[in-house]
C-alpha cells in the first residue's frame, strides 16, 4: 500500500499532489476565444526571445526542447473540437522541431500541421525564439518555457551550475496540478459585473501588406534612462509609455484629417498573478483600456500621462479586476451558451470579435516588465525579445520587456506604413531617451 | 554606427534605410561590411498548408457510393426511366467542384473553373439523355454554360491581373453581370429562333453601366477615391 501511495503521489512545495494523468484540457477562460479568430491568414500566436551570448547549437537545442516540453502538459498539446467547447489533449506525436528562423515570424499556426503541435521553436546566430499560441497560455507561461528550455540548453552544453528557481523549472519534476488550473474560474466570484466598454475607437489605416508578411520595428533602450525619464513625468514605466502611445495616436488621428474625431484607447493585458496567487502557466490575463479623449479638447503630453497614471491607479486593482473576470466567466458558464453548439458560438464570438471588441481599442500594448531571471543563467543571456504577434486588424501591437539595462520595444504591424512607431521613437528621442532601431521591413516605410 | 538624421535614432549596422521614415542611411565614413548579421532573418518561410486530404476522400466516398446506390436501384428495383442518371451527375458536378480544389488548391483557378463548367455541360447531358430530349441542350444549355464560364473566366483574370481596390472589383463585378445578361438573352432568342433583341437584358445593362460609370468616374478622382475607400474599407 505504501509503495503504491508513494507511486501516485508526489512532492512539490505546497505539498503532496497526485500526478497530473488527465487525457484531455478544458480550454480557459481567455483560450477559447483564440482559436474562434483563426483565419487562414491570421492566428493568435505569440512570440517570446532570449538572445545568448554565443552561437545557438541547434542539434542541442533540440535535445533541450525535447528533456522540456513532456514537463509542461498544457504545452505538449493539441487543440480539438468537440460538440460545445474546443479543448487540448496531450500529443505524443514525434516533434516539435527546432528550424532555422524566419523573417516572417508568428505565421498563423493551423491546428492540424506541425504534427498538431502549437509551439514553434526557432533559432538564429545567438537567438533562441518560442511561439505559442495564445491557446496554451500566456506570456508568463510562455516564459517559463522559454526560460526552462534556455537552462536546459545550457546545462547540455556543459554549464551544469544553472540551477532551478523563478522562471526555470526543474524538467525532472512533475507537473503542479496548480501550473494547469484554469485560475479565472477560481477567483471569478465578484457580486457585480460591470459591463464591457463598447465605444468605438480610433483605427488606423493603413495599406495592407500581402499575405504573409509582418512587420517588425525594435527598439531597443537602456532600461534606467527610461525609469528615469518616467519619474519625471511622475509615472511608471508602464504608464510612461501607454502615455507615448496615445500621444503617437493622436499624432496620426491628426495628421488624417478625419471629420470626425474618435477617442483614442489602448488594449492592455494585467498579469492576474500580481493580485491573485496561482501558479498557473495557462492564460491569466485580463484586459484593460487606458484612454484618451480628443473630442474634449487638446491634450498635452502630461496630461496624457496624468490620464494614463490615474486610470491605472483607479483600475488596476484586485476588486475591479475581480469584478472583470467575473463579467467574462459569468458569461462563459451561462447555461444557455453552453448548449449553444460550437460552430455557432465560433460565428457569435467572431462576429462580436471584429464589430466590438476589436473597436475598442486603437493599439495594443503589452508589458511584461522587468523580467527575473536566475543569477546562475544571467551571465548568458544578452537580452530578451517579445513580440505580439500579428494584430487582428490594421492596426499595431506593442510589447515590451526588459532584462537588466536593456529594454526591448517591439512593434508588430501587417500595414506597410509606420506613422505610429516613427512618432512613438521619435518621442522618445525627444525625452532624452537613446534608441536602437532594428527591424525585418524589406521595403522602406514610406513618410507621408 | 549610424543615426537616423529625421528621427535621431541609432539604426541597426545592416540597415540601409531607416525603418521608421525611409531616410537612406548615407555614412561615407563608415564602409558598409557585408559580414555584419542583419538583426533579423532573411529567409521567407511558406505558411504551412492545411491538409485536406481527409475532407477530399469523404467526399469522393459519399459521392461514389450515392452514386452506386442510385444506379443499382435503378437498373434493379425503380426501372421506369433512368431518374439515376439525375443524381449520378449531380454527384459528378458536387465532386469536381469540391474535391480537386480541396487537394489541389495551388492550381490556377481558370482550370478549376474550366473543369465547373465541363461537370455542368455533363450533367446537362445526362438530363437531356434521361429525358431523350437534346435539343435544349445543344440549342440553350451548352451556350449558357459556355457564356458563363467565359464571363466568369474574364472576371477572375480581371481580378487577379488588374487592380484588386473594392472600387475596382465593383467595376469588374457589374460589367460582367452586364455581358453575361445580354449573352444570356442572345442565347435565348436564337434558341427560340426569333430575331435577337435586346429586352430585359438592355434593362440590366443599362444599370450596370450607369454604376459602372460612376465607378470610373470615381477612380479616375484621386481625392473622391480616397474618400470612397475610407468610407467602404473593411
Amino acid at each position: 500500500m505504501r509503495r503504491l501511495r508513494e507511486k501516485e503521489w508526489f512532492k512539490t512545495e505546497r505539498g503532496y499532489f497526485m500526478p497530473d494523468h488527465r487525457e484531455w484540457y478544458k480550454l480557459d477562460l481567455s483560450a477559447i476565444v483564440y482559436p474562434t479568430l483563426q483565419r487562414r491568414d491570421f492566428s493568435s500566436v505569440y512570440r517570446l526571445s532570449v538572445l545568448l551570448k554565443e552561437e545557438v547549437q541547434p542539434q542541442v537545442l533540440q535535445q533541450a526542447l525535447d528533456l522540456t516540453l513532456p514537463r509542461f502538459p498544457t504545452y505538449k498539446a493539441a487543440i480539438r473540437k468537440g460538440l460545445f467547447w474546443r479543448y487540448l489533449e496531450p500529443n505524443n506525436r514525434p516533434g516539435p522541431f527546432v528550424r532555422p528562423d524566419v523573417k516572417n515570424p508568428c505565421q498563423p499556426m493551423s491546428f492540424k500541421d506541425n504534427n498538431r503541435y502549437l509551439v514553434r521553436v526557432y533559432y538564429y546566430h545567438n537567438r533562441i525564439s518560442l511561439e505559442a499560441h495564445h491557446s496554451l497560455g500566456d506570456g508568463t507561461g510562455g516564459m517559463c518555457v522559454l526560460q526552462t528550455l534556455t537552462a536546459e540548453y545550457l546545462r547540455l552544453l556543459g554549464h551544469t551550475e544553472i540551477q532551478n528557481g523563478g522562471f526555470v523549472l526543474d524538467v525532472n519534476e512533475k507537473p503542479d496540478p496548480g501550473e494547469l488550473e484554469d485560475a479565472y474560474v477560481k477567483y471569478a466570484n465578484s457580486k457585480i459585473c460591470p459591463p464591457r466598454p463598447g465605444e468605438k475607437t480610433y483605427r488606423v489605416r493603413g495599406t495592407k501588406e500581402p499575405f504573409y508578411t509582418l512587420n517588425i520595428i525594435d527598439g531597443i533602450t537602456s532600461t534606467s534612462e527610461v525609469l528615469r525619464v518616467a519619474k519625471g513625468y511622475g509615472a511608471s514605466i508602464t504608464e510612461y509609455f501607454n502615455a507615448v502611445l496615445l500621444y503617437a495616436l493622436l499624432k496620426k488621428q491628426e495628421e488624417d484629417r478625419r471629420l470626425r474625431l474618435r477617442p483614442v484607447r489602448i488594449a492592455m493585458p494585467v498579469n492576474l498573478r500580481r493580485f491573485f496567487p496561482s501558479k498557473t502557466l495557462r492564460n491569466f490575463i485580463t484586459m484593460i483600456y487606458p484612454g484618451v479623449d480628443p473630442r474634449l479638447g487638446e491634450y498635452t503630453f502630461e496630461e496624457i500621462v496624468s490620464q494614463v497614471h490615474h486610470y491605472m491607479r483607479y483600475y488596476v486593482n484586485d476588486k475591479f479586476l475581480r469584478a472583470d473576470i467575473t463579467t467574462n466567466a459569468k458569461t462563459q458558464s451561462h447555461p444557455l451558451i453552453r448548449i449553444v453548439p460550437l460552430f455557432i458560438k465560433d460565428f457569435v464570438v467572431r462576429s462580436f470579435y471584429a464589430k466590438v471588441q476589436d473597436h475598442n481599442s486603437s493599439a495594443g500594448l503589452t508589458n511584461m516588465g522587468a523580467l527575473q531571471v536566475n543569477e546562475s543563467m544571467r551571465p548568458y543571456i544578452e537580452r530578451f525579445d517579445i513580440c505580439m504577434g500579428q494584430p487582428f486588424s490594421s492596426r499595431t501591437n506593442c510589447a515590451i520587456i526588459s532584462f537588466q539595462d536593456v529594454l526591448t520595444i517591439n512593434f508588430a504591424s501587417s500595414i506597410v506604413e509606420a506613422d505610429v512607431e516613427r512618432y512613438f521613437f521619435r518621442k522618445l528621442v525627444k525625452d532624452g531617451i537613446h534608441v536602437k532601431i532594428e527591424s525585418n521591413r524589406e521595403l522602406p516605410a514610406v513618410e507621408r | 554606427m549610424s543615426y537616423c538624421v529625421n528621427c535621431g535614432v541609432e539604426l541597426d549596422a545592416t540597415a540601409k534605410n531607416c525603418p521608421l521614415c525611409n531616410t537612406p542611411v548615407l555614412n561615407p565614413k563608415e564602409i558598409k561590411s557585408d559580414s555584419a548579421i542583419p538583426p533579423f532573418a532573411t529567409e521567407k518561410a511558406p505558411v504551412e498548408e492545411i491538409q485536406r486530404a481527409d475532407f477530399g476522400w469523404l467526399v469522393s466516398m459519399v459521392c461514389l457510393a450515392t452514386a452506386v446506390t442510385c444506379g443499382l436501384l435503378n437498373w434493379l428495383a425503380f426501372k421506369q426511366n433512368l431518374w439515376s442518371l439525375a443524381v449520378i451527375g449531380a454527384c459528378v458536378v458536387l465532386w469536381v467542384m469540391l474535391v480537386p480544389a480541396v487537394i489541389y488548391h495551388k492550381w490556377l483557378p481558370y482550370f478549376y473553373i474550366l473543369m465547373d463548367g465541363a461537370a455542368l455541360v455533363v450533367y446537362l447531358y445526362l438530363i437531356a439523355r434521361m429525358l431523350d430530349s437534346y435539343r435544349w441542350f445543344m440549342g440553350l444549355g451548352v451556350p449558357l454554360v459556355v457564356c458563363t464560364v467565359a464571363v466568369v473566366e474574364l472576371f477572375t483574370l480581371a481580378i487577379r491581373r488588374f487592380p484588386k481596390g473594392i472600387l475596382a472589383r465593383g467595376l469588374y463585378f457589374f460589367v460582367s453581370l452586364g455581358t453575361l445578361c445580354v449573352s444570356y438573352e442572345v442565347a435565348i432568342d436564337l434558341f427560340r429562333k426569333v430575331p435577337v433583341r435586346l429586352g430585359w437584358s438592355a434593362v440590366v445593362l443599362t444599370i450596370c453601366a450607369i454604376v459602372s460609370i460612376a465607378i470610373i468616374t470615381t477612380l479616375s478622382r484621386r481625392r473622391l477615391r480616397n474618400e470612397v475607400r475610407r468610407r467602404l474599407h473593411f
